[in-house]
């Protein structure tokens, strides 16, 4: 695999991992108000 | 995993700023779709129940797709928004992460061990079957290994790890690609039909849609259209089998390399730990954490409908990006391979969730 499509790979599949669990710590520390569905 | 027929390759000569800033319309775009298709379903049920009428309550999972192919079919996507369209599969990806807190950790353990044995047949059904019928048909022996994996593991992503792989042409890459894609939208429409046809169960349909249906992206969408409990068992079981794309694609990979006498992989383990899905470990991760009693209960279901907002942007994307003029030009005779071979494993799996359902009581 090339290098450019490594990289995105990894960065898309960890940036997904952080963005998540940053709003779940968010959601924990009740620093994000009710998400409504 | 996945999956976008627009596959951005970032451009590091651009600031990081710059590159953010072109995402913004694409997801803008993203979410106006999804909430199209919620908005609509809304509308659609508050008329039915003003007029006392029996209206049929089609999901915004399918409204959101049926626009999104739309405007992906007609006008086409302008390029200013193609860069955030192909986000989707960055929000299928955190929304998978976030589902991990409707699972407790012992159920993921064993839901996905019974899902692993249905994997491991899954993926000798579906190589075999793919690579008859590419010898059958007379298509290119790397087009017909690209369809394998495409079809037995995770769609347009293990196609686009296993290319480098195996150095197969982009040419092999696109039709494979796009006949996977195409696969995929109807698979959204046949799956639910035939599942409610049958009466399968949740847990037994959500199975099924996660052997069977090749994108994560579409997996997911199949089972949310046939129910929320559905969704979670689809993507589970497609995460499973996304978790084996590592082995699959390292098997090719060695089998070109002694057929062409290239080199060959050196070091396998990171080679297995290169291509493994890292977000399976988030969603282990978020699993892990809910069982620990980490989140309370109001916070559980904030983060389920994070969860839930994030695949609403990601079927926007899947209608968005599913061509089918594309595919036209791309030739029938991978897509009569993909589509048979497609039919035999969607047969196969189910064939075998119903024996194990009456055998084994499992579902």
């Amino acid at each position: 695999m090339p290098a450019p499509q490594r990289l995105r790979r990894f960065s898309l599949d960890w940036f997904a991992v952080l963005a998540a669990l940053v709003a779940a710590a968010l959601v924990r520390f009740n620093l994000l108000p009710h998400v409504p569905w | 995993m996945s999956e976008s027929a627009v596959v951005i390759t970032p451009s590091f000569d651009q600031p990081a700023l710059l590159r953010s800033l072109r995402l913004i319309p694409g997801m803008a775009l993203l979410a106006a779709i999804g909430l199209l298709g919620k908005v609509t379903e809304q509308s659609i049920a508050g008329y039915g129940k003003a007029h006392h009428l029996a209206l049929p309550n089609i999901e915004y999972v399918l409204w959101a797709i049926l626009f999104g192919l739309i405007v992906a079919n007609t006008t086409g996507v302008p390029s200013v928004f193609r860069a955030g369209v192909a986000t989707y599969e960055f929000w299928l990806k955190a929304g998978i992460v976030l589902l991990g807190v409707r699972f407790l950790l012992g159920d993921v353990l064993k839901l996905g061990g019974v899902s692993l044995v249905f994997v491991a047949v899954e993926l000798t059904i579906s190589i075999v079957i793919m690579t008859l019928l590419g010898h059958w048909l007379g298509l290119s022996p790397k087009l017909t290994s690209l369809l394998a994996i495409g079809s037995s593991i995770c769609g347009v992503s293990a196609i686009i790890a296993a290319k480098g792989a195996i150095d197969a042409d982009d040419e092999d890459s696109s039709y494979a690609i796009a006949a996977i894609l195409a696969l995929g939208a109807f698979s959204l429409f046949a799956f639910p039909a035939i599942g409610h046809a049958l009466g399968l169960s949740d847990h037994a349909f959500g199975l099924w849609a996660g052997l069977a249906v090749d994108n994560t992206a579409e997996a997911t969408a199949a089972g949310a259209l046939y129910s929320d409990a559905a969704a979670k068992f689809a993507v589970l079981a497609k995460t499973t089998r996304n978790a084996t794309i590592g082995f699959v694609v390292l098997g090719y990979a060695l089998y070109w390399a002694r057929k062409s006498h290239r080199q060959s992989v050196q070091n396998k383990a990171a080679f297995l730990w290169q291509e493994f899905p890292k977000f399976v470990l988030g969603f282990l991760l978020v699993s892990a954490l809910s069982t620990a009693g980490v989140f309370a209960k109001p916070q559980l279901a904030d983060i389920a409908n994070l969860s839930r907002w994030a695949f609403l942007l990601t079927f926007a994307g899947v209608g968005l990006q599913t061509n089918f003029g594309q595919l036209r030009k791309q030739g029938l005779r991978p897509l009569v391979v993909g589509a048979v071979g497609e039919c035999a494993i969607a047969s196969i799996t189910l064939a075998l969730i119903f024996g194990a359902s009456r055998t084994f009581g499992l579902f």
